[in-house]
């Protein structure tokens, strides 16, 4: 297992290596003049000269790449353009605050989808299924966005049971600012994972080990979740997996609809005001998270499949 | 969170036997897509609708969907303004009306993109193999592990938004995994007997890839790409949500939503409208592309 | 014959609805009595296992069950659903035929067995392991203490199924049905599995319906066979009697297709044609197109099962009329 281990994160390697030369071609090739870019057409020569000379734009591409990953690799990203404030410290006020987003939404995404998509498979072909049908299609449909506004202007706008942005301050305030936040992305999740729950549930409940579990004589509860949901977890840990993934993509414009510090937000500002530093560190962390998340799930894999076990 | 969802489609459950022995003409299977279930003939009517409407944009708009107007400023629907006006006093309806000509392409170009990329890459991974197929997979790998939205906003922000800026992140973001289902197909069907024997009687490769392998995987292409519409016309309108995407004062259905957020106190009708049509064309859509694959690929018809 | 302790009468089982539903098995009536083993021998599709799962109601859902089951002089059928699981392992244990995929591949097999125990007796954990390891001693684990905490994929087949059989014997069942338990497993492995078989009958004095599409093994082990074709009974007897008499002109094809040792033949012997897929055949006998002494009757009425000898039914015309 600890072998195991080592070589899946020895594989990291690699994959890091290539979001970092991918960000690195991105950010110095593709748009042209990053000083130009970065301070905008009106700047005179001097201006671009200095800013270039600062930003270590005037070294030869190969020095500059040497000095890119060792800044990565030292978490050393440089000041921002527009604030001058350490990227460090920008990205240590805003990441938790998208480390919650996540927590709370993967949370109650899992208790609203999984209970559905149990009473789902059990309840086939019934009104309950055709419910969760009806609610995933309509939950893949609906953009993330979209629900948010909604839910903003109901419970906050018109009915002024939320606050209508920020992040609030202490636990039960920001659980309060939270809660619609984390219900839109929840909601979502649930429709994806409710799917899942039942389409992995039922797959599992032809498998003859549930029936050899019947003929011990256990009762249908005991063998739907002691037998067949421990089963069906495995696929169903890829979707959790991947429900984690999307609240980072989602949480850019969630953060943006309620007005949340947060990642995503810092992100898309940086994009807005063309503050490169910052948009070249805010693709990387997301970069790190999706690998950390991938990284994750192997894990959950190899604890809870024992068949996995064995092999590593 | 919605676009994630096809970055755990079954690979494997779009290859199955069924899908690649099929011998229907095209013609049937549109038949058969179209008049399967009322469900999808709903579906192919709003989707036809949508289309109409975005062609003929310019002659149906009530009004100039750029041109302000002071004196019109956040009118709640009437007579004149079926939809209302913003906070410039634009013509929501006229502005949704045009917005659809932005969202909708991108619905149907990316994918088309897409697909011929990834097939070219999938099909020369799977049926070349060794170097060429660990290169190609490796990094499908590592792209398939970011949600496409994700890595849109993600080249978007280095990119900048243009309207074939949009076109290649949307493209970028779907690649892989039009590369990982052709690849997986061409490995399947590799294996049978008429390629083997294609192989043996001296075929040239071009000939066995173009007359026997891309025919035979272009089922699970096609599921992909009706799937993927819907996904493309959600991400085009998340990013110009996020300001990324289509630039103001150019509507789509994203930005609108976008500028009716920050003018949310004075009138919320620009976000209804926005969100309903985003909602209902990819609900369309996705309902299509299920039946595509029923049609196509019974084995997986749950 | 003693006091049966499964009787089974006009039992039926069908699939789909309407006018035309598939009739799995028809109308089929057999006992098994206290302590003794009978053997179903079929093909494939001839109705056996849907039989064997009729017993613990663990036919598909969609499939609709009529005729009666009586164990123990309680109808199962009739009795509600809740109260299967009581009866399922502790009064009828199960043996199944893919040992590859029948057990649950997260759990440890010590607790897949413990399970079966806990399910119906309150007995404390230290004890249970204690039935634990002497089951897994019973069906000829070696060294069963440290097999406890390994999970399936670590067993080859056939100590799969031994770990099979012994979730089955856990409550010291009445009856033990064993569908096709050999059949997945290596020539060598099946001879220990039977041998198992025999042994635990020797200790429990448990009845067995062991369902089977080999004579071999039904020679082996079985006191009593029922005759299985495509979801009739055609012949029921005691072994002896039937490799020594079989009437059924479907018997006597299937004993003239086992090889023997002091064999002579050039070829074996084949049943020309094969089975009819399930409810094809509308009326007359099913065996009909494949059958050598076939008359113009089997097309119209299927041949009611006869007693000849005490003991031995058989459903043919053709016998019938020679034994007249």
């Amino acid at each position: 297992m600890a072998r195991y281990l080592f070589f899946r994160l020895l594989d990291m390697v690699p994959t890091v290596f290539l979001v970092l030369t991918m960000v690195f071609i991105a950010m110095r090739i593709l748009p042209g003049d990053p000083a130009l870019v970065a301070l905008g057409p009106n700047a005179d020569g001097g201006q671009l000269e200095a800013f270039r000379e600062k930003m270590g734009l005037n070294e030869p591409l190969g020095l500059q790449y040497v000095t890119f990953l060792g800044n990565a690799v030292r978490f050393d990203f440089g000041h921002s353009l527009m604030s001058d404030v350490p990227i460090g410290t920008l990205i240590a006020n805003n990441l938790p605050h998208t480390i919650y987003l996540t927590i709370a939404s993967v949370v109650l995404g899992l208790v609203m989808g999984i209970p559905f998509g149990v009473y789902a498979a059990t309840q086939r072909n019934k009104l309950p299924d055709s419910a969760l049908r009806i609610y995933s299609l309509i939950g893949y449909a609906i953009p993330d966005f979209y629900l948010a506004a909604v839910l903003l202007i109901v419970f906050s706008l018109n009915l002024g049971w939320f606050p209508i942005n920020g992040e609030g301050s202490g636990f039960w305030d920001g659980l309060h600012h939270i809660f619609l936040p984390a219900l839109t992305l929840a909601m979502l999740k649930s429709a994806f994972l409710g799917r899942l729950t039942r389409t992995s549930l039922l797959e599992v409940l032809g498998r003859d080990y549930v029936r050899t579990a019947r003929a011990k004589g256990a009762r249908e509860s005991r063998v739907i979740y002691r037998h067949a949901l421990r089963n069906a977890m495995l696929p169903l840990s890829t979707g959790i997996g991947i429900s984690i993934l999307a609240t980072l993509s989602g949480s850019v414009a969630i953060e943006l609809v309620f007005n949340r510090p947060g990642i995503g937000r810092l992100l898309i500002n940086a994009i807005q005001e063309r503050d490169y530093p910052v948009i070249q560190a805010g693709v990387m962390m997301f970069a790190f998270f999706v690998i950390l998340v991938n990284l994750a799930m192997d894990i959950v894999y190899l604890i809870a499949d024992p068949r996995i076990r064995m092999k590593s | 969170m919605t676009d994630a969802r096809l970055s755990d489609f079954p690979v494997d459950d779009l290859i199955s036997r069924e899908a690649l022995a099929d011998e229907r003409g095209l013609g049937d299977v549109v038949r058969q897509v179209i008049f399967g279930r009322i469900s999808t003939q709903v579906a192919f009517f709003v989707v036809v609708v949508f289309i109409v409407v975005a062609i003929l944009a310019p002659w149906i708009a009530p009004y100039d969907p750029v041109r302000q107007s002071i004196l019109q400023i956040n009118k709640h629907p009437s007579w004149d303004h079926w939809l209302g006006t913003d906070q410039f006093g634009r013509d929501v309806l006229s502005r949704m009306i045009h917005g659809s000509r932005n969202s909708l392409i991108f619905g149907l170009l990316s994918p088309v993109f897409a697909a011929f990329f990834g097939t070219i890459l999938g099909v020369s991974a799977g049926y070349f193999g060794g170097i060429v197929d660990r290169l190609i997979s490796r990094i499908v790998d590592m792209l398939m592990a970011f949600p496409e939205l994700l890595l849109a906003i993600l080249i978007a922000a280095a990119l900048g938004g243009s309207f074939w800026n949009i076109v290649v992140v949307l493209t970028v973001a779907f690649t892989p995994g039009f590369a990982r289902v052709a690849r997986a197909s061409t490995l399947a069907v590799k294996q049978e007997p008429y390629i083997e024997a294609a192989v043996a009687a001296g075929v040239s490769t071009p000939l066995i890839i173009f007359r026997h392998i891309v025919p035979n995987i272009a089922a699970p292409i096609v599921v992909l790409m009706t799937l993927w519409s819907a996904s493309s016309i959600r991400i085009e309108a998340t990013l110009s949500f996020l300001g990324i995407g289509t630039q103001p004062p150019n509507p789509s259905w994203g930005n609108i939503i976008r500028d009716g957020l920050s003018n949310m106190f004075a009138t919320q009708w620009p976000i209804v409208a926005g969100g309903l049509a985003i909602t209902i064309v990819v609900l369309a859509i996705s309902i299509l592309g299920d039946s595509v694959r029923d049609v196509l690929d019974p084995e997986t018809a749950r | 014959m003693s006091e049966a302790l499964l009787d089974i009468k006009d039992l039926t089982i069908e699939f789909g609805s309407g006018s035309q539903p598939l009739r799995v098995v028809d109308n089929i009536s057999f006992a098994v009595s206290l302590g003794e083993t009978v053997g179903i021998v079929g093909e494939s599709g001839s109705g056996k296992s849907m039989t064997a799962l009729s017993v613990l109601r663990l036919v598909p859902e969609a499939a609709r069950v009529s005729g009666q089951i009586i164990f123990e002089g309680r109808d199962l059928l009739k009795l509600p659903k809740r109260e299967m699981p009581a009866i399922r392992g502790k009064e009828i244990g199960m043996i199944f035929q893919e040992p590859m995929s029948s057990l649950n591949p997260l759990m440890t097999i010590g607790d897949q067995i413990d399970e079966a125990i806990r399910l119906h007796e309150d007995i404390p954990a230290p004890e249970r392991r204690k039935r634990v390891l002497a089951l897994l001693r019973l069906v000829g684990m070696p060294d069963p203490e440290n097999r406890l905490s390994a999970y399936p994929d670590q067993f080859s087949g056939g100590m799969r199924q031994r770990v099979m059989a012994a979730i089955a014997m856990a409550c010291n069942p009445k009856l033990l049905i064993a569908d096709e338990p050999t059949t997945a497993l290596d020539v060598t492995i099946q001879a220990q599995v039977l041998a198992m078989m025999l042994d635990i009958r020797a200790r429990f004095n448990s009845s067995i319906l062991l369902i089977t599409h080999d004579l071999g093994v039904v020679a082996e082990i079985c006191e009593r066979v029922v005759v299985m074709y495509a979801g009739r009974i055609l012949e029921d007897a005691d072994a002896r009697s039937l490799f020594s008499n079989a009437r059924h002109p479907y018997t006597q094809g299937l004993l003239r297709s086992v090889p023997t040792l002091n064999d002579t033949r050039k070829r074996l012997y084949q049943i020309p044609g094969s089975v009819p897929p399930a409810g094809t055949i509308k009326a007359g006998c099913p065996f009909r197109p494949r059958c050598s002494v076939r008359m113009e009757r089997c097309a119209v009425e299927m041949p009611p099962l006869r007693t000849y000898d005490p003991g031995h039914r058989v459903a043919c015309w053709a016998t019938a009329e020679a034994a007249a």
